[in-house]
């Protein structure tokens, strides 16, 4: 590693990386054009060089349903990541602090690893008897599957690296237990709760399988919404750059906050950083 | 320990609620005639839908079809990934900013990974295509020899991110001093990077895989994205085929039974996987 890496070597280095950036970029390179592109250009894979123009945008945020859509995936996201950080983080403290919490463990991984498939199916009937399909409480309750155990995984790991010292001397300045996990741990996780929240409210947001089966007409979700641009109309197509774009730039927006924190959450505790 | 069982009762039941519950009522599903068009008529038929699910021709193609696709995705992006994580570790400027940018096809959500390529790849109007064309080239991504390699291909622009991840933390946090005594020992690169780097990062690797198995057998959005299961059922896959039956065909018990085997299939596989990797 000392070995100072000939010009040849860097320049090859920065070739690859950039070979990557491009292929990485440029799905986005288009999207974002075809969203400014004249409807009847947009089906001519030629054209790069047009008047850009606002109209899909305009059609999409004032006369599509897609603000409500994005209203309902806010909404679920945020509920989802609340209930899921209030039963998750004192849950994760127990587990990182018991000694034989092994099986423990494996259980909430494997939670995380039941596929949609097979819970989607019992959840259907039961919210079908209680009057559940087509509304947002039903989607919630379903994104609880997805998202609590990859909460509460995230957050094990958070806790295993503060040292047990710490709430130890709490304890011994007079605090209660409660008083130790809530005024020293919590803010000394702040981070990671703050990764765990972001990477959960992505799952949510960006999930389409169960919206799409339990969700309709009003109560939509955005990846639902997407997901109807189907056809190869000019038209269809700018609305559908315009909707794509609106999921995905909040999503990398905020992904850019946690990223640096993403590792230690998504190895639990396993991958040491 | 009366106070950790109270941290972690909420969870307890909370999980109880959504994950066992839901489980022991598919297993009782999946143990009837259940059709969602014929409600008022519910049969135990015992194994039926399971003997009915190893005969079905279809459920065996999504079976295979599905570990074509994790095995072939999977073990691109393992490549991919160590090959950039590497890259990007030498890079003496603007490292953060690269890793940044290189991450951002694992946060967008995957009907929208799969509605683009459906655009970008199309023969008619596709980019992709269309610059392939200029240079003499004419693929039919979609067509059936082919549409199950490119739902690999845009899987693996979206989670090669991910796998990079990982291994570019792994690489950071590996110890120096073995590296600098191989230095001094005159050790090539290669043998640096396959007697050392490799087997440092091993529970890395293990990580990264397992939750990568485990995302890629749920496949379900690019299919329903791009191509529905076509040509023909060339890329059906089991959790399309699941969608399927349930909601379009409203069979429900049949979905179940089909949804119980998918979970022996990855459990199974992910344990060969975690022994086979501890081992070696």
């Amino acid at each position: 590693m000392n070995r100072r890496p000939s010009r040849a070597a860097r320049l090859l280095t920065e070739l690859g990386v950039t070979l990557a950036l491009v292929l990485v970029l440029f799905p986005f390179v288009w999207i974002l054009a075809t969203s400014l592109k004249p409807a009847e250009l947009v089906a001519d894979p030629g054209r790069w060089v047009f008047a850009p123009t606002l109209d899909h945008w305009r059609e999409v945020l004032l006369r599509t349903e897609v603000p409500r859509n994005i209203l309902n995936s806010l909404i679920v996201g945020l509920c989802t990541v609340g209930i899921a950080l209030l039963v998750g983080c004192p849950a994760a403290y127990a587990l990182s602090r018991s000694r034989r919490s092994g099986p423990l463990r494996f259980s909430i991984l494997s939670a995380e690893m039941m596929p949609p498939a097979i819970l989607i199916l019992p959840f259907f009937l039961l919210f079908y008897r209680l009057g559940l399909i087509d509304s947002l409480a039903g989607v919630v309750v379903t994104h609880l599957t997805l998202v609590v155990p990859v909460v509460t995984w995230f957050l094990i790991g958070f806790f295993d690296a503060v040292p047990r010292e710490l709430e130890e001397q709490a304890r011994i300045d007079g605090c209660s237990v409660f008083g130790a996990f809530f005024r020293i741990l919590l803010p000394t996780i702040r981070p990671g709760l703050g990764a765990a929240a972001v990477f959960g409210f992505v799952l949510s947001w960006n999930d389409l399988f169960y919206a799409l089966i339990l969700t309709g007409g009003e109560s939509r979700t955005l990846p639902v919404a997407i997901a109807g641009f189907w056809t190869f109309r000019g038209i269809e197509m700018g609305k559908m750059a315009v909707a794509i774009l609106l999921a995905v730039v909040p999503v990398l927006t905020l992904s850019f906050f946690v990223q640096k924190h993403l590792v230690r959450g998504l190895g639990g505790g396993a991958v040491k950083m | 320990m009366g106070l950790r069982l109270r941290f972690l009762l909420p969870l307890a039941l909370l999980l109880t609620g959504i994950l066992v519950y839901p489980l022991v009522f598919a297993g009782w599903i999946s143990v009837h005639d259940y059709q969602l068009t014929r409600l008022s008529d519910i049969r135990f038929t015992g194994a039926e839908n399971f003997t009915d699910t190893f005969r079905n021709p279809n459920f065996w193609n999504a079976l295979g079809n599905t570990l074509i696709f994790v095995l072939g995705a999977v073990s691109l992006e393992l490549v991919l990934g160590l090959a950039l994580a590497l890259l990007v570790q030498r890079l003496d400027r603007a490292r953060h900013l690269a890793r940044s940018l290189l991450l951002a096809p694992m946060f967008i959500t995957p009907i929208a990974v799969g509605l683009l390529f459906r655009f970008l790849l199309n023969a008619e109007i596709g980019v992709i295509p269309f610059l392939l064309r200029g240079v003499g080239l004419s693929i039919d991504w979609f067509g059936p020899q082919l549409a199950l390699f490119s739902l690999i291909l845009i899987d693996t622009w979206q989670w090669t991110p991910f796998m990079f991840l990982m291994f570019l933390a792994g690489l950071e946090s590996l110890p120096r001093s073995p590296f600098e005594a191989a230095e001094v020992d005159g050790a090539s690169r290669w043998s640096q990077f396959l007697h050392l780097t490799l087997p440092l990062l091993r529970p890395v690797i293990l990580v990264a895989l397992i939750i990568r198995s485990l995302d890629a057998f749920k496949v379900f959005e690019y299919v329903f994205a791009i191509t529905r299961g076509g040509p023909g059922t060339s890329t059906e896959t089991i959790q399309y085929l699941i969608y399927q039956t349930g909601f379009r065909f409203y069979r429900l018990g049949e979905a179940a039974a089909m949804a119980f085997v998918l979970v022996a299939v990855t459990l199974v596989l992910v344990f060969l996987l975690y022994t086979v990797l501890r081992r070696s």
